[in-house]
């Protein structure tokens, strides 16, 4: 439990529009492996800023991120695109699925990138989560077919595929009724545990938050 | 970097909106049919003219240009100087071609020469129970004349072939035998500038829908024309030549023209009209048509930005899950260039038909009984090249933007 998996040093992060304005004020922290992680704190505080900047999407900062012992600060779009696929998992407020492919396939467009395993492989594994998250006789429906919560159930299955290290959140239940919210968080304690997966999520749901290993506030850009 | 997973994406983006995709695949089939529509029928068109005035021309042609004015050599050695010489006159030593048998054992090892023949041409008077008319009467080598100028093809009545047999005998133009009175076994009267005159035998009427030609001329055989002048065996006023391939002539004249001291003057000197309106019209074809590609990669350009732009948040959710900027390329540029693809071979097919479908309209001018066509491989696969390209450049461009596409930007809303 206590190998290190990500550290944030000194994060420093700027908005230039409409003027300059400093988001982030020099944020530092570490996550060990298997942790699951809340980052809460009221809208504008910079906390999608900072998951963004952790998500290695957003490169426009100073400090360093080191992810898995790799150093992603100053890393080509390329090849921090070949890390994302490998390493982290997203889920989204909106889930973003692709509407016109089914959900099967949804699953399985990261592990085809990837390439670690054969297309036959990937549509067993793609059918092993879609059946731990309760939707195998979903499957062959076209994503935008399915009902809100199951949608982002898809795109859970859709971050777990590749087996990534970590498992980022923006809101993943903001848009969710309690009932679907407690069946993702369920899902998300169940990987921090079993499979030790670290999970970060932001979230503005104090019940979610409450329930979590740890959760980071965040004030005007600075950790509380 | 082709990875499967890019190529589904695309057939999905192309198979999930028909409608859009067809619209943009009728874009570039619309300008390649159109494009072939029109060079087509403008080479069609060039290659009809070319043959109809090769029906009067043959590519090159030998003859004796005259003297060179050389009445004041005084002037030409001392330019600056004042020099009177009074009633000077160019003088003509001689006439036509002497020692043809040598020029022709010398075209016979050119490779170029397909076909060759020898004319004896004289500007006479026809006469016919008072009608007078001046023209010119070719004294021809029969077979050799049809082969260069393929005259056995415009007989109207009467064979060319018969003209072998007959040394009194004479094939006139449509229009001149109408304008003299004349039918087949009449008689004509023929005056040379000498003023001799000799009867022939009406055997055969021509028509090569060039009226200059169809009311002036007639054909006897040389002999019966070196007869007439009182010239021996090896007298000839003009050598017509036909060689491979008309456009390149120059390599010929160049090479000829050295061995001997006659004039040698290819068709492109003699008609240099007729190669600028071919060259004019191809112009025009190639522009029209080009802009119709163009107009049609606007189409294809502008498609394939709404598509991205609709398409903005999947890009992000790709680039989220790993796919790089070029994968996000590729995946585009694949959805364009099977457009372009699809577009233009369907363009082709139609380009084929619709050329066909002009090529049966009637036309019923100087000869032609259709409007004329040309099926040139060439230009099919020029078409092609011309829409692919278009589609390259037009899907390229929305493409490239999609992979600058900024994930975080999207997603965060």
């Amino acid at each position: 439990m206590s190998e290190l998996i990500l550290k944030a040093d000194n994060i420093v992060k700027y908005f230039y529009e409409p003027e300059k304005f400093q988001v982030l004020k020099g944020i530092s922290f570490e996550v060990k492996k298997g942790e699951f992680l809340a980052l809460v704190g009221k809208s504008g505080c910079g906390k999608s800023t900072l998951m963004y900047v952790l998500s290695t999407m957003d490169t426009d900062y100073e400090g360093s991120l080191t992810i898995k012992d790799t150093l992603l600060t100053n890393q080509s779009q390329n090849q921090l695109a070949a890390f994302r696929n490998e390493h982290i998992g997203f889920v989204f407020q909106f889930h973003y699925l692709l509407p016109e492919f089914s959900a099967l396939e949804n699953v399985m467009i990261p592990a085809l990138k990837l390439k670690r395993y054969s297309k036959a492989e990937v549509e067993e594994k793609a059918y092993k989560h879609l059946e731990l998250l309760g939707l195998k006789d979903q499957a062959l429906k076209n994503a935008n077919k399915l009902s809100g919560g199951q949608q982002q159930r898809v795109a859970i299955a859709r971050a777990l595929i590749n087996d990534p290290s970590i498992i980022m959140g923006d809101e993943p239940t903001g848009n969710l009724d309690t009932a679907n919210t407690q069946i993702v968080f369920d899902i998300f304690r169940e990987l921090a545990k079993e499979r030790n997966q670290t999970i970060i999520a932001v979230t503005h749901d104090d019940d979610f938050a409450k329930n979590c290993d740890r959760i980071i506030e965040m004030k005007d850009g600075q950790m509380v | 970097m082709f990875s499967s997973i890019n190529n589904r994406i695309s057939q999905i983006h192309l198979t999930s909106n028909v409608k859009q995709t067809i619209v943009a695949m009728l874009g570039v089939t619309f300008g390649i049919s159109m494009y072939i529509f029109m060079t087509g029928f403008m080479t069609g068109v060039n290659d009809a003219q070319t043959e109809l005035a090769f029906s009067a021309l043959a590519h090159v042609r030998i003859y004796n240009d005259g003297p060179s004015d050389n009445t004041n050599i005084a002037k030409q050695i001392y330019p600056n100087s004042l020099i009177n010489v009074r009633s000077a006159k160019v003088i003509r030593y001689t006439d036509g071609i002497k020692n043809s048998s040598a020029i022709i054992a010398a075209l016979k090892s050119e490779k170029q020469v397909t076909n060759f023949a020898t004319q004896v041409n004289v500007n006479v008077f026809f006469k016919n129970a008072g009608n007078k008319i001046n023209g010119i009467v070719s004294g021809v080598d029969v077979t050799n004349e049809s082969k260069v100028f393929k005259i056995s093809e415009d007989m109207v009545e009467g064979s060319w072939d018969e003209l072998k047999f007959h040394s009194d005998g004479i094939i006139v133009g449509i229009e001149l035998a109408k304008n003299l009175g004349l039918k087949i076994n009449d008689n004509v009267n023929i005056l040379t500038s000498d003023g001799l005159t000799k009867n022939y035998k009406v055997i055969g009427i021509f028509r090569t829908y060039l009226s200059s030609i169809d009311k002036s001329k007639a054909y006897i055989t040389i002999g019966a024309a070196r007869q007439l002048l009182s010239v021996n065996q090896d007298y000839v006023t003009d050598i017509q030549i036909n060689v491979a391939n008309y456009d390149k002539t120059a390599e010929l004249v160049d090479h000829i023209s050295r061995l001997i001291p006659y004039k040698v003057e290819s068709w492109q000197t003699s008609n240099q009209q007729l190669v600028a309106v071919n060259l004019l019209r191809y112009i025009i074809a190639v522009a029209v048509s080009l802009t119709i590609l163009l107009v049609a990669g606007f189409g294809i350009y502008n498609i394939m930005n709404m598509t991205i732009n609709q398409k903005i948040r999947e890009i992000a959710i790709l680039k989220a899950m790993g796919f790089s900027g070029g994968d996000v390329t590729q995946i585009f540029l694949t959805e364009a260039i099977i457009i372009g693809v699809i577009g233009g071979i369907i363009g082709m097919l139609l380009g084929f038909g619709i050329s066909r479908g002009v090529n049966r309209i009637p036309f019923n001018v100087s000869g032609m009984e259709t409007l004329p066509m040309s099926y040139s491989p060439q230009n099919y696969i020029l078409a092609f090249m011309f829409g692919l390209i278009t589609t390259f450049v037009a899907g390229y461009l929305p493409a490239h933007k999609a992979s600058k596409i900024d994930p975080v930007s999207i997603l965060r809303g």
